[in-house]
């Protein structure tokens, strides 16, 4: 019985590693090794990374995807860890319909606010510039973010809100050192979920920046496989840059994120 | 959720509770910690969303000043007078809800016994664990191109098939070339990506389960298909709700995985909803096609609502 599982499971493991075998083999041959089909590289080569690292421009696409999802995030945590804080444990008219609001935006479609923010971007004169990139990521993450950051909250006893406040601690100093730290994993869950889908964000930056100078990665990625005959080589040596950042981002936060992500929905 | 209560009551059984500020602080404070929020949507949503809905009963192709009001006549022209929209929205309908129902009910089928297996032995838990995580955490557009790599007409998949004497399944246009293997091959990179984070949810779900329980079905003579149908399925079905739940919303909202890897593509066997709304609202040019854009988008919102109801009542 117990044969049988590991089998399935191995079987499984192979699956969800399958693509990224042959990003990591594609990324490592020559342009003509490229059209063969043997999963090992003969003569494996570094030049592909380091022609399409420098070709491309990609160290100036990573700093801005950097710069864009480090300002996402930062802004995701601040803006909707006080709301939610707010909505947990303070009380305040508004406090119900608020929060209700903020969840049901849940069902707004992405692409039916896409145009809009586009319009309204232009108006604002922010379209085209990371900024006009990081205000709807940011709003965006609104529902699931508070849901999630306002059931962590809950679920943290009121005796010690009760017991800080008996010591003299003010609202900003309970939320500081009593709440906070408390939630962490929750809180590093919301980092792991908006940083994923903003480092890979295609569609909104796509309509959004002309300018070559503020391309993320994945529109850097993008410009290789629209040409007529792509490389994949390239395209998959690029790929693969895009991906192994999110991969360590994952590794080094899995503990926290695991147990943020299961204790958010049972909550 | 237990120690919330009894914290709760706890704190009312108290005879004196601390003292409290005066109540107009309190609601300062309050207001206080939700101001970033809401100005922050007060710029970005408030706009959009009112605008964007107006922008529905309007023609507009985004270069005039003016829109010209129209009334109900864009979601008509979708639903049924316009002879190409029409269509070209009936079609992207059916495959958004085969999409709809394919993807959650293959993931819980894949995630469900994998979380079982995964319960069930101990060494290499952790690492598997991390490996199962790979698709999600890397889902997104370079992940899209290294499955259109594989999934080419002399890609990696056609290979293998040819090299285990399965060559008649090989597909010579390609899997994303040929309109009959196109969809379905969406279908189960869909699938592939959203099966991490069910298998994460189920594991937990049956590490909760106390195992008392099953010992005693057990005990009294149930078998193993027995046990899992009358004790674990039930016990799992919150999570099984809300897998279903994400996957439904997912299929109505999301198509940047067909955006990028067949854009609707071939003959329009893969267009979607969400990929016609993008489609009407930045790629017809001059065309004014923005309130039709508009109209489909709330059609999708509309859609989202009544689903999540209709799937909340049969549920309850």
């Amino acid at each position: 019985m117990r044969r049988f599982a590991y089998l399935g499971l191995i079987a499984y493991a192979l699956i969800s590693v399958y693509p990224f075998v042959w990003m990591v083999s594609g990324a490592f041959k020559s342009r003509t090794e490229i059209l063969e089909g043997d999963l090992l590289p003969r003569e494996p080569t570094l030049d592909t990374l380091i022609t399409t690292w420098g070709q491309l421009h990609f160290f100036d696409y990573f700093l801005n995807s950097l710069k864009v999802t480090a300002m996402t995030v930062a802004g995701v945590l601040v803006v909707y860890s006080l709301a939610s804080y707010a909505f947990a444990v303070l009380d305040f008219p508004g406090r119900r319909f608020l929060y209700w609001f903020f969840v049901a935006l849940l069902f707004v479609p992405g692409i039916t606010v896409l145009l809009p923010v586009v319009i309204l971007e232009k108006n604002l004169g922010v379209l085209g510039t990371h900024l006009g990139l990081v205000l709807p990521f940011v709003n965006g993450t609104a529902p699931l973010t508070v849901l999630l950051l306002t059931n962590s909250f809950r679920s943290i006893p009121r005796e010690l809100r009760e017991a800080a406040r008996s010591d003299g601690a003010g609202e900003a100093r309970i939320y500081w050192s009593v709440y906070l730290p408390l939630s962490k994993p929750a809180h590093i869950t919301i980092a792991v979920l908006t940083a994923v889908p903003t480092w890979n964000e295609y569609v909104l930056t796509r309509v959004s920046i002309s300018d070559k100078a503020l391309y993320t990665l994945p529109l850097g990625l993008e410009s290789l496989i629209s040409s007529e005959v792509p490389r994949y080589n390239e395209v998959m040596a690029a790929s693969l840059i895009i991906v192994l950042p999110v991969i360590a981002l994952f590794l080094l936060l899995q503990r926290y994120f695991v147990t943020g992500l299961v204790g958010a929905i049972k909550g | 959720m237990s120690t919330l209560i009894t914290g709760d009551r706890a704190a009312r059984l108290d005879a004196r509770p601390p003292a409290r500020p005066p109540r107009l602080r309190r609601w300062l404070t309050g207001w206080a910690f939700v101001t970033p929020a809401v100005a922050l949507f007060l710029l970005m949503g408030v706009y959009t969303i009112a605008s964007g809905f107006l922008l529905s009963f309007a023609t507009w192709n985004g270069f005039t000043p003016q829109w010209t009001w129209v009334g109900l006549k864009n979601y008509a022209d979708l639903l049924y007078a316009d002879l190409t929209l029409a269509p070209e929205l009936r079609r992207a309908l059916w495959n958004t809800l085969q999409v709809m129902v394919a993807v959650p009910v293959l993931t819980v089928v894949v995630a469900l016994p994998l979380a079982m297996m995964l319960n069930s032995v101990t060494r290499l838990r952790a690492l598997l664990r991390s490996v199962y995580f790979l698709p999600y955490v890397t889902s997104g557009i370079a992940v899209y191109y290294a499955w259109r790599y594989v999934l080419q007409p002399d890609g990696a998949i056609n290979l293998l098939l040819g090299s285990l004497g399965l060559g008649s399944l090989a597909q010579p246009q390609g899997w994303l070339g040929n309109p009959d293997t196109a969809l379905p091959t969406l279908i189960l990179i869909l699938v592939w990506s959203s099966v991490p984070v069910a298998t994460l949810l189920y594991l937990s779900g049956l590490q909760a389960i106390d195992g008392n329980v099953i010992e005693a079905a057990q005990i009294d003579g149930a078998a193993p298909r027995h046990v899992l149908r009358h004790i674990i399925w039930p016990l799992l079905r919150p999570i099984t709700i809300a897998i279903v739940l994400l996957g439904v919303r997912d299929a109505l909202h999301g198509f940047q995985i067909f955006l990028i890897m067949t854009n609707g593509g071939p003959g329009g066997h893969t267009d979607v909803l969400g990929l016609m709304t993008y489609r009407l609202s930045f790629m017809k040019g001059l065309a004014p096609t923005l309130g039709v854009a508009s109209a489909l988008g709330w059609l999708l919102f509309a859609g989202a609502v009544l689903m999540t109801l209709a799937f909340g009542r049969r549920v309850r």
